[in-house]
């Protein structure tokens, strides 16, 4: 299938605003509008016609972002990246924070000149699909929600009903699988969690899935807080909590939708929000990397992760190996190619830039 | 060099007297320090108007911000005097909630809510818990401000504190304890530098103090709620006094009185509830539906307890299928 047959169409998108990023089938780039709760697959129009292998490296981003957008850097808020699968160029996510221009930006980084251009929201190949408060439920989906619970007698009378799954006014983070959008995020009024399912093309069907997990520095099941980023892997996703669970969740599990239980494979650290995950291969074995704000680089194998039971009991055991590099300030991250990792790191003063980490050197 | 702005399609645009050769525009601050080697100059396009050059910005020049163009590579910078921005901000925090002079040491969040849209980006650097007796800054009492938590028109910020801080038995909570102390006072401050979506800070900064009680917990118990039924043939609002101060954004989403068009509203400080309907009250059985979501300032709902003591069975979650509701019988009128 060509992008073309992804029934989007050019015009303006309307976006309020642009955060989580993720590239989908035939380069199309699914975007988070958070503030208007909704998802976006847009057409980048990638002028490259070659892919560059050359590491990218750019010191002072938010300078390079301030000065290209003509503002201050109080005034970039940069959101996500994701490297375009075929060319190798950066999109950024990018907030032009404040003013009566304030508004959302997706910025092309030329991997073969290093120069800066934008996708323009306002004129662009793309297709919407909302995050509705009551997601159209499927018959499947409405029986699983029903078949939780008895009904239950209250002031004499009996009254059962589906639940509503929270009302996501940010979006932590989303990824294309299996021939759906992947959404996750919070509320900004009750507490919980939500991971929602949109296949693609956009047809007005999603599908939401409440998440259970058992959070080992927590001790408890688990089933308010938020994922805060995730990542494809082996049949389903691999998802980071704050304060730090690892959770894989089957596919198959999150398609039915309802109440879905993961495996907690790993518990990285307390007092800490991980920040960036990102799967890369290395010697041929599949690894993973998670930044955080409180602990350095940490990098896992995969097969680790595949052959770890779940973790069920209180504090430790803490499961699946994990070997902290020695790269700090770490924030987001993605897959540049088959040799290196794009990172956006802070150094001591602060100054971000992005630079290349060899996987070899990991 | 001559430069100045002007306008050209209604939109604010730079002029330099003469053929645009080598220009390039940036902010002022994006040429202190040297960073940036390849200077990255500001997205636009030049124009020719009578032999001068016309900078077309792809993105609008800021109001406070100061551009200076640049000729040749490192050629001598024009500085352009700012352009003003439109005045002293009008926005101004309009509650900070709870709205409650005392709050639980397990209180989950506050909330800020403004009188106009807001722009992002500006939580961490322009909210603070701090002590009331001297005014240090609360350590590591929030979750981290980013994602900001806005409701759909960023008018209402929802800051949370740290859940890790407030579950007992979690590490974060063993190792650092609650971020509220019983018995001491807090003051939440919002500066004035707090901007808002037309860029302009607040109109004045706000605060509330709060002194910090005993904590709340247990589940939220509609049954335990006190409901004043109206009389049929008026207009009167059907009351409802809670248990216990909830989450005001929460209650009025969470409670609805079924098939009767009016409209419901929580009080200010989220110990009540009142709903008006459209046409007058009639003799019957009224029902409230409560969705099992709504919580307490301590973020404790209907259906579980925030901070459950597993071995107290009074803790044990409602199903979560479970849709409760009040029943209110509506009488005729006395007189």
């Amino acid at each position: 299938m060509a992008i073309a047959d992804h029934g989007l169409q050019t015009g303006d998108t309307g976006m309020a605003s642009i955060g989580a990023l993720a590239f989908g089938p035939d380069d199309v780039l699914f975007a988070a509008d958070y503030q208007g709760a909704r998802v976006v697959a847009l057409d980048v129009a990638d002028p490259s016609t070659a892919a560059a292998t050359d590491p990218l490296d750019l010191t002072d981003l938010d300078g390079a972002l301030a000065a290209y957008l003509g503002c201050e850097r109080a005034d970039v808020a940069l959101r996500d990246l994701a490297v375009h699968p075929r060319t190798g160029n950066v999109y950024l996510s990018v907030m032009r924070g404040s003013g009566t221009a304030g508004q959302p930006v997706l910025v092309r980084l030329d991997r073969a000149d290093g120069s800066l251009s934008d996708v323009p929201l306002d004129a662009v190949a793309h297709a919407t699909a909302e995050l509705a408060d009551a997601p159209a439920v499927d018959d499947e989906l409405k029986d699983v929600w029903l078949g939780e619970g008895e009904g239950r007698e209250y002031n004499g009378r009996v009254i059962r009903a589906t639940r509503v799954p929270a009302r996501l006014s940010a979006i932590t983070d989303l990824a294309y699988v299996d021939g759906a959008v992947l959404v996750a995020g919070l509320s900004d009024e009750e507490f919980a969690s939500t991971l929602r399912r949109i296949p693609y093309p956009f047809d007005g069907r999603q599908a939401a899935s409440g998440l259970e997990i058992f959070h080992v520095s927590h001790g408890a099941w688990e089933t308010a807080a938020p994922i805060r980023r995730f990542v494809p892997h082996s049949g389903g996703i691999l998802a980071s909590y704050t304060c730090t669970p690892l959770v894989h969740f089957p596919m198959a599990d999150l398609a039915a939708g309802g109440r879905v239980t993961g495996r907690t494979v790993a518990e990285l650290g307390w007092g800490n929000q991980p920040l960036g995950m990102v799967a890369f291969e290395q010697d041929g074995a599949e690894q993973l990397l998670v930044s955080h704000t409180a602990y350095p680089l940490m990098k896992i194998a995969c097969a680790d992760i595949d052959r770890q039971e779940a973790l069920t009991e209180p504090k430790e055991p803490l499961g699946v190996p994990r070997t902290e590099e020695d790269v700090l300030g770490v924030s987001l991250m993605a897959a540049l190619d088959d040799q290196h990792v794009l990172v956006v790191q802070a150094d001591d003063a602060g100054v971000r830039s992005l630079r290349s980490l060899k996987t070899a050197s990991l | 060099m001559e430069v100045g702005w002007g306008e050209r399609r209604g939109d604010v645009v730079l002029m330099v007297r003469g053929p645009a050769v080598g220009l390039r525009v940036y902010p002022a601050d994006a040429l202190g320090g040297d960073r940036t080697p390849r200077r990255q100059p500001m997205a636009g396009r030049w124009e020719t108007v009578d032999g001068d050059a016309v900078f077309v910005p792809r993105f609008p020049f800021l109001p406070g911000t100061e551009y200076a163009v640049v000729t040749g590579d490192d050629g001598p910078a024009a500085v352009l005097p700012r352009i003003p921005r439109p005045g002293t901000g009008q926005t101004s925090v309009v509650a900070i909630e709870p709205a409650l002079d005392v709050v639980p040491r397990n209180l989950l969040r506050f909330a800020v809510r403004f009188s106009s849209p807001m722009s992002e980006g500006w939580a961490a650097r322009a909210i603070r818990l701090e002590r009331a007796d001297d005014g240090a800054v609360v350590p590591g009492a929030f979750l981290g401000m980013e994602p900001e938590l806005w409701d759909a028109g960023r008018r209402r910020l929802t800051v949370l504190l740290d859940p890790a801080r407030i579950k007992r038995g979690l590490a974060p909570h063993l190792e650092a304890g609650y971020p509220l102390t019983e018995g001491a006072d807090v003051r939440l401050v919002v500066d004035a530098g707090f901007r808002d979506a037309e860029g302009r800070g607040l109109s004045a900064g706000a605060a509330a103090t709060f002194r910090v009680g005993p904590d709340l917990r247990g589940r939220v118990r509609p049954e335990t709620w006190s409901v004043s039924a109206p009389r049929a043939g008026t207009r009167e609002p059907l009351r409802i006094r809670f248990d216990r101060p909830l989450d005001r954004a929460l209650t009025d989403r969470c409670l609805r009185v079924d098939e009767l068009p009016g409209a419901g509203s929580a009080d200010a400080d989220g110990r009540g509830w009142a709903f008006v309907p459209d046409r007058p009250w009639v003799t019957g059985v009224v029902r409230v539906a409560v969705d099992p979501a709504l919580e307490d300032v301590a973020g404790n709902s209907v259906a579980r307890v925030f901070d459950r003591d597993l071995a107290g069975p009074a803790d044990d979650p409602l199903g979560a299928a479970d849709v409760v509701a009040l029943t209110v019988v509506v009488g005729p009128r006395s007189d």
